[in-house]
């Protein structure tokens, strides 16, 4: 077996540690020396992903990044790959789902199966977004997101470097962890970053076109994606990014162990 | 070290701080009936938080059932309180009960709206989940024989209770930047792990020229999860009288600086030790204080067996405890209402252990036998390998929403495959297993930890793994193992332990300890014993170099 470089929980606990105070910049920096092209980016157009992008492009225009594309995303997000490519130059990897897996569940469940119960929704979002996610990262040593502690009261305890149980125990990098919603919109009006244009649409999450929608000034966020669900495991909302692992694990709990859609 | 941040900065950066802000996490008591009335499902996320102050988790999946953390203080429990515990687990809790390290235990399956019904049973027979999770003071521990045990230094019952009662739902401490864990006991093995705590009252003789005074070393900044730390030797002498007030000071030193607030990745008083070292963490406890603390020079050195097992004289004449075995620190709600039955027969009380065992008290010499044969009828032989009784697993599988494999179940199968192989030749060992790195079962400091990771097969599948730890221990062999065989694949662990084993077994020295052993080999050799030469997936000693130089 070829040999990898991957961190032990001591390593990882203690670099998360030593980064804590530091710049993202900084963060970035170190991860692409260690792993080089075993590290990739995964973004799903939102504004953290974005500034990853452009922070880590600034240390190494080579870097990879990969997107899933479900199938069912927004137009505008298919427009966010090609501004993405055209002004950085990075040739995005974009990876979907199984064809077998997903002509399965439709033929069985129909198209817009999330609709009609929560273990129908976890499943497509299983086919579509989880096992696509689960293939990239089986070929990587880390990768690179934008979560950050201030979304959501259960992620406030990400590290910066962690080792990511729910992907084989990869490393997992939040460089942006302990920044705010202000800092990002900051950096992103200060690069001329590219930024979704849901976002001034009145979108508070950009995910799969019949899963998400704007809200009004004042709404509860969470109206903004799986709007008409009833019994969904609490924090696998509108907050619950695949990228948190939370994520597979209700799935496991819910669809069972393996996960693999009973198509 | 970095400059303090300012409180806006701490509030902007860090979510549970502005939530404890907005509505201080104790005042959802009062709303627990409302919100249960409305349904799990539109509960914000944020009061899910603050139900930790009262000691409420999420089960697994996160679809409406909590699990419960009963605080037991010192693990001294009465008999009407197990039997409480027993009847609400039986009721309301699929019959389900854990012991756990703190002395604790813990219910799951509970539905929210069940809770205040379950809090107002239990407050009739003076227990509580107040601060059993969330920033708070945890249940306060100590050594379950205290006031019992003929060789302690002195009975601590009497400064655990305080401390508990002071600390319990006071909203000047239950708003720390983070979880903080006591213990006080003045046992003379040191049985209640002080090595493991952010703040330990060690009991101590102090003898000057003034005569003899009974008081407590200070150990601080103990801790575990993916940076382990072993507490250290504040340097000072404590009268048993200002016990709480230095307890309070060092709280109020960590909790008023918001440096330890900013991120809660570093909020731990561990952190702060990392930072200041104990001279200036004591000079600042002085300066809160107001005045010079005593010094001790020495910390006192653990001696006998923390495991209070089997038969014992108390203190007081014709008396004695014995110390059960619990598989797993598993108990059932039946099991703890038929355990409760026995004791108020002959009026003693249950002590709960950090090894998630429990021992029964004031038991008449004359009735040892009877009530030994009565308590394992219901389960619980006294008669084990003690393997068994030593080795712990955390809650894991299938409640847990960290885990990342099973635990009980795999330290069972460990625990079978060893027994059937060596017999009573492993009763010394312990074994430690996690199923996550937050370290609840302490696999740091077991002869042989195990922590629950995963790894990836050969076309890049997940696998349910574990590291291995070896050559940690706690008492006079303190300190914090070393992961030697990494994302070792589930299925080889048990035949890696029975190697290691045999190697101890027909190789080591007489009266040597396994981590005697494991100290005495190098990292290579005690890889290539595990593996027998092969080579499985990833056990390749760490890489520090490279990681290393990346770092400086």
């Amino acid at each position: 077996m070829e040999e990898r470089h991957i961190l032990d929980e001591l390593e990882a606990g203690e670099l998360a540690i030593e980064f804590d105070d530091r710049e993202p910049q900084d963060v970035i920096r170190w991860a692409l020396e260690c792993f080089g092209r075993r590290l990739a980016i995964c973004t799903s157009f939102q504004a953290d992903g974005l500034v990853i992008i452009d922070m880590a492009w600034r240390i190494d225009p080579n870097v990879r990044v990969f997107t899933i594309d479900t199938g069912r995303l927004p137009q505008e997000t298919y427009e966010m790959i090609d501004r993405v490519r055209a002004k950085y130059g990075i040739a995005l990897e974009v990876h979907v789902p199984e064809t077998r897996q997903v002509e399965a569940m439709v033929r069985r469940h129909g198209a817009n199966l999330f609709y009609h119960e929560v273990p129908l929704r976890l499943l497509c979002c299983q086919v579509r977004k989880v096992l696509p996610l689960r293939r990239v990262l089986s070929q990587l040593d880390a990768w690179i997101t934008g979560l950050r502690r201030d979304q959501w009261a259960t992620r406030s305890n990400i590290r910066k470097i962690e080792l990511d149980h729910d992907h084989g125990g990869i490393v997992k990098i939040n460089p942006l962890a302990d920044w705010t919603e202000e800092e990002v919109w900051d950096y992103i009006r200060t690069f001329d970053v590219p930024y979704h244009p849901l976002y001034d649409r009145g979108y508070t999450s950009i995910g799969c076109a019949p899963c998400t929608r704007a809200i009004q000034p004042g709404e509860d966020p969470r109206a903004g994606r799986w709007w008409w669900e009833r019994g969904a495991p609490k924090e696998c909302g509108m907050h619950c990014a695949i990228e948190t692992g939370g994520f597979e694990h209700e799935l496991e709990a819910i669809l069972g162990h393996n996960g693999h859609p009973h198509a | 070290m970095q400059e303090a941040p300012s409180w806006d900065l701490v509030l902007k950066r860090n979510s549970i701080e502005r939530l404890k802000r907005e509505k201080f996490p104790l005042d959802i008591l009062a709303e627990i009936p409302q919100l249960a009335a409305q349904g799990y499902e539109r509960i914000s996320e944020e009061d899910i938080v603050r139900l930790q102050w009262y000691g409420l988790y999420h089960d697994k999946p996160k679809i409406g059932t909590f699990m419960m953390r009963v605080k037991i203080p010192n693990g001294i429990l009465s008999p009407q309180g197990l039997r409480t515990i027993g009847t609400i687990a039986l009721t309301y809790g699929r019959n389900s009960g854990e012991l756990t390290t703190r002395q604790n235990i813990q219910l799951h399956w509970l539905r929210l709206e069940t809770i205040p019904e379950i809090f107002a049973t239990l407050e009739r027979v003076g227990l509580t989940t107040v601060c059993g999770c969330g920033d708070t003071v945890r249940n306060i521990t100590g050594c379950p024989v205290a006031g019992l045990e003929p060789n302690e230094l002195f009975d601590t019952t009497p400064v655990v209770t305080a401390a508990a009662r002071f600390f319990a739902g006071n909203r000047e401490y239950s708003d720390l930047p983070r979880k903080h864990k006591i213990t006080i006991a003045a046992c003379p093995a040191q049985c209640n792990a002080p090595e493991l705590n952010c703040v330990a009252l060690v009991g101590v003789k102090k003898v000057d020229p003034a005569g003899e005074h009974l008081g407590f070393a200070v150990r601080v900044g103990g801790g575990q999860a993916s940076t382990p730390r072993l507490s250290r030797h504040l340097g000072v002498f404590v009268d048993l009288s200002e016990a709480i007030a230095v307890l309070r000071a060092i709280l109020d030193v960590w909790k008023s600086d918001p440096r330890y607030r900013l991120s809660r990745v570093k909020a731990r008083l561990k952190f702060m030790i990392d930072d200041y070292g104990p001279a200036a963490l004591r000079a600042l406890v002085e300066e809160r204080l107001g005045r010079k603390l005593t010094d001790l020079p020495q910390l006192p050195l653990p001696n006998g067996d923390t495991d209070h097992l089997g038969i014992h004289a108390q203190k007081q004449a014709g008396l004695c405890y014995v110390g059960f075995p619990v598989s797993l620190g598993l108990m059932t709600g039946e099991q703890m209402i038929r355990l409760a039955d026995i004791v108020e027969d002959y009026g003693g009380d249950i002590r709960l252990t950090r090894q998630q065992n429990f021992i029964l008290t004031y038991i008449p010499t004359a009735r040892l036998a009877e009530i030994i044969d009565r308590v394992a009828a219901i389960g619980f032989p006294l008669d084990v390998n003690h393997i068994r009784a030593r080795s712990i697993a955390c809650t894991g599988e299938p409640f847990c929403n960290f885990s990342v494999t099973p635990t009980k179940s795999k330290l069972e199968e460990i625990l079978t495959h060893l027994e059937r192989t060596f017999g009573r030749a492993v009763e010394s060992l312990t074994i430690n297993l996690d199923g996550c790195p937050h370290a609840c079962a302490h696999h740091w400091t077991g002869d042989i930890g195990l922590q629950g990771t995963t790894g990836r097969g050969p076309t890049g599948e997940k696998l349910e793994a574990f590291d291995i730890i070896l050559r940690g221990g706690l008492g006079a062999e303190a300190s914090i193992g070393k992961p030697l065989l990494r994302r070792v694949p589930s299925a080889h662990v048990a035949r890696y332990l029975e190697r290691l084993v045999r190697a101890y077994l027909t190789r080591g020295q007489a009266g040597e300890s396994f981590k005697a052993f494991c100290d005495r080999h190098s990292d290579e050799e005690l890889h290539a014993i595990a593996t027998a030469g092969a080579v499985a997936t990833d056990t390749s000693p760490p890489e520090r170099e490279s990681v290393g130089a990346a770092l400086s």
